[in-house]
């Protein structure tokens, strides 16, 4: 999952950037309303957090001009300002959530988590397909109540793939959403870490959780399920 | 002097006194009005000084009419002495002349002297009124008046009467009327002009004192305006007194805020220092540091949202509550999304209240957010007016009364400080708000099963 952070304090945009990759995330982090536009349209992000005390464009005209273009993937506020009235206007202004500075890591994740699961239709904390569950407060990925251990790519791929559970998704977006912009891409090591998930996922090949459409890309095709 | 710089050259406009600009009119019109006064009164004066000297004239024919006489040789003769003694005075400026066809029969004593060349022969019964130029400069104003005398024998004879006077008298008591009309007009006017001022200076004293009542306020002397103003005056005077009243308790409260801050994180970091010298125990003393950075974080923010409400103040322009509440809703609705809250507003159309948006937002979202909060799936607000109260309910079907009241009882004067730790501060700022509005709030058991929240507010 692929996350935009537009904070112009360096300090707080080192921690956040660290803390969302430690949650195995996909982060582009950048310190003006301008850049963050540019990031924000140029590339497919799953959750945007901006910070409303921007320096060039400030943070509602940035949500303004990215809705204004068309981008409806979810955008989380962060505030110094605690009052009604801004909170008010950032929300209008095209916002899905806010967060008042300083607020604990742990709250950022889980408000994250739940915009990009509401986003792709998800209503439950843990994301369920058949007998594989993954949550994402924790990392943990299980299959049958066992736990599965992935590497960190790995993980972003099954996260991205539940997510968005029975669409077809192309190898080059799936590329997109699991690596940063700065990072080299090589869409054939998608299909590598496809084949390790599916032995990883399902060993005795039985339950072929990951569907390959030649030309198209892949598709889960497990159930989701709703408890 | 305000400078107003227009598109091609700059202007200047002289800002004027409030006294200068009625002295400066009355003045213009006063001058206006007595001059306008001056010059008809002196039209007036001359055209009945020209008719008074006609009918004297005329007079005067009748008086020579009177004392002639026809002798029986058919001559024209004055018997009497002549009533008129100017006519027997030479040179003293009233002459008269009798002709009978274009000769001279008879002239006044006072005309010796003279030749007055009076040509005019009007006819039988016909006056005729001539400016006449004499030798010497002099004019005269003559009335020529033809008469036809009728002797015992029946024959007719035709005369003419001529009466000439001086026009210099005229003008001589034309000019000290004038002179006495001026002195008089303008004695009148300065004396106008000098009450015009006293009157000003008198009726704007109330303004010089507000402003030296207001200067008084600035130098600490006293707090508010007096409250003897003239009615005109009463309006503002009232005005600036809710503001400066306003000021006041903002100020109290900014001050208020800023002790209790200072005195509320004073606990936390105590803590603090005290776990940093005594807990060994990296891992509790880092638990216990969060907590502590928690609490302060929230006494920030609760202090500093106590000293931004603005409070009750009558200069405040009135807010639409159902237009707040709306948009309140519309954002907790994106923000509780998952939720899927069913929520219900009836709103009377006039719940407005003259208020801060900003504090009325606060209260506001507070409480919809805390029943956002604690619903299982429903909300309901209604907001009414009565008289000059408005009154907000806000219910949910959350947990009712009981298990929530611990928590939220809301007391006057209760501080955040000394609530137990890991609370909200939400209502504590929604009991704040509606105290510096003098309004009140209550909890009771709603018809939806959880909490009722009625807030009663003051309109102005």
């Amino acid at each position: 999952m692929r996350v935009l952070l537009v904070e112009d304090e360096k300090h707080l945009r080192e921690q956040i950037t660290q803390q969302l990759k430690q949650h195995n995330l996909t982060v582009d982090a950048v310190a003006d309303g301008d850049e963050g536009l540019f990031m924000g349209s140029e590339y497919p992000y799953d959750v945007a957090i901006i910070d409303l005390g921007l320096p060039k464009l400030s943070g509602i005209e940035l949500i303004q001009s990215l809705r204004k273009q068309g981008f409806d993937y979810p955008i989380l506020i962060l505030t110094a300002r605690s009052r009604w009235q801004d909170k008010v206007e950032g929300l209008e202004s095209g916002a899905d959530d806010y967060l008042v500075k300083p607020f604990h890591f742990e709250e950022l994740i889980a408000r994250i988590n739940a915009l990009s699961r509401r986003a792709s239709g998800w209503s439950n904390p843990t994301l369920s397909c058949g007998p594989i569950t993954l949550n994402p407060a924790t990392q943990e990925v299980t299959k049958h109540d066992e736990l599965v251990e992935l590497t960190a790519y790995e993980y972003r791929l099954l996260h991205y793939l539940l997510l968005h559970a029975g669409e077809v998704i192309s190898k080059t977006e799936l590329t997109d959403h699991i690596y940063e912009q700065d990072q080299d891409r090589d869409s054939n090591v998608i299909e590598v870490f496809v084949k390790r998930l599916r032995s990883k996922l399902d060993p005795d090949k039985q339950l072929n959780p990951i569907e390959t459409l030649r030309g198209r890309g892949y598709r889960l095709n497990l159930p989701r399920e709703s408890h | 002097m305000v400078v107003v710089t227009g598109l091609t050259c700059p202007v200047k406009v002289i800002n004027f006194s409030l006294s200068n600009r009625v002295l400066v009119a009355v003045s213009l019109v006063l001058t206006a009005f007595l001059g306008l006064s001056a010059i008809s009164l002196n039209n007036a004066f001359k055209s009945s000084a020209e008719l008074e000297q006609k009918k004297r004239l005329k007079n005067y024919v009748y008086t020579l009419l009177t004392a002639a006489e026809i002798n029986d040789k058919g001559e024209l003769k004055m018997t009497h002495d002549l009533a008129e003694p100017k006519f027997s005075i030479p040179n003293s400026g009233l002459y008269a002349q009798i002709t009978s066809s274009g000769k001279i029969v008879w002239q006044s004593p006072s005309a010796i002297g003279h030749f007055l060349s009076l040509p005019f022969q009007p006819g039988p019964s016909n006056e005729h009124y001539t400016v006449v130029d004499v030798d010497g400069g002099m004019k005269l104003q003559n009335l020529a008046f033809g008469i036809v005398w009728e002797t015992e024998t029946g024959k007719e004879l035709d005369y003419t009467i001529n009466v000439a006077e001086d026009m210099s008298t005229i003008k001589e008591t034309t000019a000290s009327f004038q002179r006495s009309l001026w002195y008089w007009l303008g004695g009148t006017g300065l004396m106008l002009l000098l009450a015009q001022w006293l009157i000003l200076k008198w009726s704007l004293r109330p303004l010089h004192d507000v402003a030296k009542d207001l200067h008084a306020i600035e130098t600490g002397e006293h707090h508010r305006l007096n409250d003897e103003y003239p009615r005109e005056l009463k309006q503002l005077t009232n005005n600036i007194n809710a503001l400066l009243d306003h000021e006041q308790s903002r100020r109290q409260r900014y001050k208020n805020s800023l002790a209790d801050l200072a005195h509320s994180l004073k606990t936390p970091l105590s803590v603090f220092r005290g776990e940093l010298a005594n807990n060994h125990d990296l891992q509790s003393l880092k638990s216990m540091g969060y907590e502590q950075l928690d609490r302060i974080s929230t006494l920030v923010d609760y202090q500093l949202q106590r000293a931004s409400t603005e409070g009750k103040s009558s200069l405040l322009a009135p807010v639409s509550l159902g237009e707040i509440i709306h948009k309140i809703i519309g954002s907790l609705d994106k923000v509780y999304k998952n939720k899927a809250i069913r929520h219900q507003c009836e709103i009377e159309r006039d719940a407005y209240i003259h208020a801060d948006e900003g504090d009325m937002y606060e209260l506001l979202g507070n409480l919809l957010e805390n029943a956002y909060k604690y619903c299982k799936h429903q909300v309901h607000v209604i907001a009414t007016s009565s008289g000059n109260m408005v009154k907000i309910r806000v219910e949910d079907d959350g947990a009712g009364i009981p298990t929530r009241a611990e928590s939220y009882i809301i007391k006057r004067g209760h501080r955040i400080d000394t609530q137990a730790e890991g609370q909200g501060i939400g209502l504590a700022i929604v009991s704040d708000i509606i105290m510096a509005y003098e309004g009140n709030i209550h909890l009771e058991r709603g018809r939806l099963g959880g909490a009722s929240f009625i807030v009663e507010l003051p309109r102005i």
